[in-house]
């Protein structure tokens, strides 16, 4: 009792509509046009020679990838999945009994909490962890409040390091891991734990056996929808780490701008999206979800 | 299974209230008298009649919202029609086009960013709304496609089936069974691509064209000057309106719940 | 009588001139056109667009871009044929003169051409004015809070000093920031020596313990809010500083200063050339002028000669460049070979990194 349910549901024989192939062309044309086209380009770039001021030349090279082997650029690799791996840990951490509990309210105070999470997904991001240097900085709200309760003496300086990136991350991604949680848990059929603790299961048990396998899937997209951005999201290194940790989505942009090397950008970025699909399949084989929420 | 304990209800209030908390002090700072965000210097609306005067600011607002209507529309047609069909057949390049359409939220926006401008340009597109669309859907359309899978691949295929069999039409299946059950699904996914599309700013600079600002690309130009007493106030602006928008769909949706029980 | 005659021609030539010009100025008719202005936002206060429009029926679209780069990528790609005015700094301008990119400029369409302040023509982007009107100036310098260090700043030098570990913060440009170590060595900001480079880059590593953050935007946020004790800006950003703290310091490092220069140039495929000249031309109107560089959140130095007397006494401080201040003092900061300009890059790595460890 568990997964297969909707295993089997996708690898069963469905009966076969004989137009239903209608609905995939705008899709499949899309896809096409708009993100295998350039997806070719960008690895075709990624080989090409740097031109003198701007763009590139057609001569063949393997120079860009060699110089991904930098020890420089290889650094820069670890510490984004480093980084990654540490946010989406957090995220998850903190999201999945979030998306959890949120599902198991009554339905009128589920609906308040969603939009709840959903409000400041709606702000600007800038102006968000703009706020938060506000509270974070030396005259800060929090210094401020802590200063007045006499629990320190001297401003903490709690801005522009390694952790305040990484609560940076934790913060811009959480509601993706939030709602992907719910949605599998909200949807999930109670009567299976029920039939677990009438087995006589333990509510650990039954959250183990039964809860989990089944949330399984949200939980996949939930990681992999932290994880992935948490490469690239090059402005909260900025504004939070004051620039001082460096992530692969800050070399492209710098490479990209001050740079003007289109074709090393393009070869970070092939390199990036293997690494990305590699530990998006390596946790597929682990967890043995096939069914991502239907992502991929 | 009802758990008694206060802990979840705890829980959900503390890390709410702390994801809040950037958002509450954008809204105070917004009637900070000091142009600099860094010191309290006594209430002032100064900031709101400085951004009332701003017609910049509301052309590129309405310019962005026009933007993310148009792409969670071509967004949800194309990435629900495209989860019903990839249900409904079983290609083997299904599962290929399913990895490629993803690809967009798996590379930095930079490049995307750029790779489009390359794309656009030698596609002889006129830069503007239709680019953006185009550029902004590529990141929407997996969205609405892992929700509304995701709901597809949980629902009981016998219903659809019973119901067939029972002499509905294959509209009258979708429209009374598939749609319901994708709905929420869908609904998430919307929102999700709407917040997505109306923060973009990476893959906005990149393919848009002369005149056609959007909001975000002028806050975050703005930024940039350090004028952010009036972005904190358009902020807050933002934040009410979204909040009144969510309150009423919900004040709707109860009312027409409502309905449906009756009936 | 023979002066008197020289003094009635000079004076007809004048009049003459003026009416000419005035007549040139006005024969297009743009009125009903567009004109694409391409540049970072803030530029201009809404009443000089404003101003342009009402006065030529022209409407203005004002569109921004982040990096110059990004500008350049988009000419490159588009040919130049979307914009009508860009303003962009002078490096890239070296890049889009010699790729063709900008329009030889016909000054006859320009007649306020000559109140631009010849200290900043004939530079190095482009020697014989051949395409660029210029814009303004920007010069980064150190700013401090004397009462959070307790040294005093005189020189790039002096950002090295232990005292002042965890207590900087600096913009993120690796040219000029990489360029202030070189200057320290003795070294100009445009070497191309790789190997002076790679030793500036072994100096400025062991600045990092100083550095608190790497901010290219509100950099002046940081000092006003007393997060760092110095701060090493754009001129934008110390005119910012200073105007709401005067208790701030800003220093003229005596190794030498970095130069910056803003200019406009019409793109080659411009779309609208007659409205882009009359901009332009606008633009350079010493009223016009004095009104940009008076605003508030502009902040960069006036390169209009006859405009600075229409600056008001309290902003003249602050965007009238000092007298002692000329090209003795500094460099500009250009365009140097790709293998340098790749080993800046390099250097600027390690750095973050070391600011990271």
């Amino acid at each position: 009792m568990s997964m297969d349910f909707s295993g089997t549901v996708s690898k069963g024989r469905k009966r076969k509509r004989g137009r239903s192939w209608t609905l995939l062309v705008p899709i499949y044309i899309f896809t096409l046009l708009f993100v295998f086209l350039p997806l070719i380009y960008m690895v075709y770039l990624s080989f090409m020679t740097k031109a003198e001021v701007w763009g590139f030349e057609n001569r063949f090279t393997l120079e860009n990838y060699k110089k991904i082997l930098d020890p420089l650029y290889l650094r820069t690799f670890l510490n984004s999945l480093k980084l990654a791996l540490i946010s989406t840990l957090v995220n998850t951490a903190v999201g999945y009994p979030y998306g959890y509990f949120m599902a198991k309210l009554e339905k009128k105070k589920r609906d308040i909490m969603l939009l709840l999470v959903m409000i400041p997904f709606w702000t600007s991001e800038l102006i968000r962890l703009n706020g938060w240097i506000i509270v974070f900085r030396s005259k800060g709200v929090l210094n401020l409040i802590l200063e007045k309760a006499g629990l320190i003496d001297k401003p903490l300086k709690l801005l522009y390091n390694y952790q305040m990136v990484v609560f940076g991350m934790i913060y811009a991604l959480l509601p993706f891991m939030i709602l992907c949680v719910y949605s599998s848990v909200e949807k999930m059929d109670w009567k299976l734990v029920e039939a677990a603790r009438d087995l006589g299961g333990n509510a650990a048990q039954a959250f183990l056996t039964v809860t989990l396998p089944m949330t399984m899937p949200g939980l996949l997209s939930g990681v992999v929808l932290t994880f992935i951005p948490s490469m690239g999201l090059f402005f909260v290194a900025d504004l939070l780490g004051g620039n001082k940790i460096v992530l692969v989505g800050n070399v492209i942009q710098q490479q990209l701008t001050k740079g003007r090397n289109l074709p090393f950008a393009a070869a970070l970025s092939v390199v990036l999206m293997i690494l990305t699909s590699l530990f998006i399949a390596a946790y597929r084989r682990i967890t043995k979800t096939d069914q991502l929420e239907g992502l991929i | 299974m009802k758990s008694k304990s206060r802990l979840p209800g705890i829980y959900l209030a503390v890390v709410t209230a702390i994801s809040y908390v950037p958002i509450a002090v954008t809204i105070i700072y917004s009637f900070n008298h000091s142009k600099i965000s860094s010191v309290w210097e006594g209430f002032s609306l100064e900031w709101y009649e400085r951004l009332f005067s701003d017609a910049d600011i509301f052309v590129s607002l309405r310019n962005s919202l026009i933007l993310s209507v148009l792409v969670c529309a071509v967004s949800a047609v194309i990435g629900t029609l495209g989860a019903l069909g990839v249900k409904r057949t079983n290609f083997r390049l299904n599962k290929v086009m399913a990895y490629f359409s993803s690809v967009p939220i798996m590379i930095p926006e930079i490049i995307l960013g750029m790779v489009y401008l390359a794309l656009f340009s030698f596609m002889n597109l006129p830069f503007g709304i239709v680019t953006l669309v185009i550029a902004h859907a590529s990141f929407c359309i997996p969205y609405i496609y892992m929700m509304v899978s995701g709901r597809l691949f949980a629902m009981d295929p016998s219903i659809e089936e019973a119901a067939r069999d029972l002499g509905a039409s294959p509209f009258e299946v979708f429209r009374d069974i598939t749609f319901p059950a994708i709905l929420p699904g869908l609904l998430s996914g919307l929102l999700l691509s709407f917040a997505m599309s109306f923060d973009d700013v990476v893959i906005s600079i990149f393919v848009t064209g002369p005149g056609f600002n959007t909001l975000p690309l002028k806050i975050y130009t703005r930024m940039k000057t350090g004028v952010t007493p009036e972005i904190n106030a358009l902020a807050t602006l933002m934040i009410l309106a979204t909040t009144i928008l969510i309150l009423l769909s919900w004040k709707l949706n109860k009312t027409g719940d409502k309905a449906e029980e009756e009936k | 009588m023979n002066k008197r005659l020289i003094a009635a021609a000079v004076f007809a030539a004048c009049v003459i001139g003026t009416t000419g010009a005035v007549t040139a100025e006005e024969l297009p008719d743009i009125s009903g056109t567009t004109l694409n202005l391409y540049t970072w936002d803030g530029m201009f206060p809404q009443e000089v667009l404003d101003g342009f429009t009402e006065k030529y029926g022209v409407k203005i679209q004002y569109s921004n871009f982040d990096y110059d780069e990004d500008m350049l990528a988009r000419l490159e790609t588009n040919g130049a044929s979307e914009y009508d005015v860009v303003i962009a700094d002078d490096y890239i301008l070296k890049m889009v003169n010699d790729e063709g990119l900008s329009e030889e400029l016909d000054k006859s369409k320009i007649p306020n051409y000559d109140n631009q302040n010849e200290a900043f023509m004939s530079l190095f982007y482009d020697p014989e004015n051949k395409y660029n009107v210029v814009y303004g100036v920007g010069i980064p310098l150190i700013v401090y809070d004397p009462s959070l260090i307790d040294i005093e700043i005189s020189s790039f030098e002096d950002l090295w000093d232990e005292s002042l570990a965890d207590n900087v913060a600096i913009i993120g440009n690796y040219r000029v920031i990489d360029g202030f170590t070189l200057k320290t060595l003795g070294e100009s900001f445009n070497t191309e020596d790789v190997d002076k480079i790679r030793e500036a880059g072994e100096k400025l590593v062991t600045l990092a313990p100083n550095i608190r953050a790497i901010n290219d935007t509100n950099t002046q946020d940081l000092l006003l809010s007393g997060e760092v004790g110095a701060a090493f800006m754009y001129t934008s950003q110390v005119t910012l500083a200073l105007r709401t703290n005067p208790e701030l310091v800003a220093v003229y490092p005596s190794e030498g200063l970095g130069i910056g220069t803003m200019a406009q140039f019409i793109p080659k495929n411009a779309p609208n050339k007659e409205a882009a000249y009359a901009f332009i031309n606008y633009l350079l109107e010493p009223e016009v002028a004095a009104k940009c560089f008076d605003s508030d959140e502009f902040g960069y130095y006036c390169t209009n000669k006859p405009a600075e007397e229409f600056i008001s006494e309290e902003n003249r401080q602050y965007v009238v460049l000092p007298d002692d201040i000329t090209w003795e003092s500094g460099e500009a900061i250009q365009t140097i070979s790709d293998e340098a300009n790749e080993a800046h890059m390099e250097v600027w790595a390690e750095f973050q990194a070391a600011c990271g460890a």
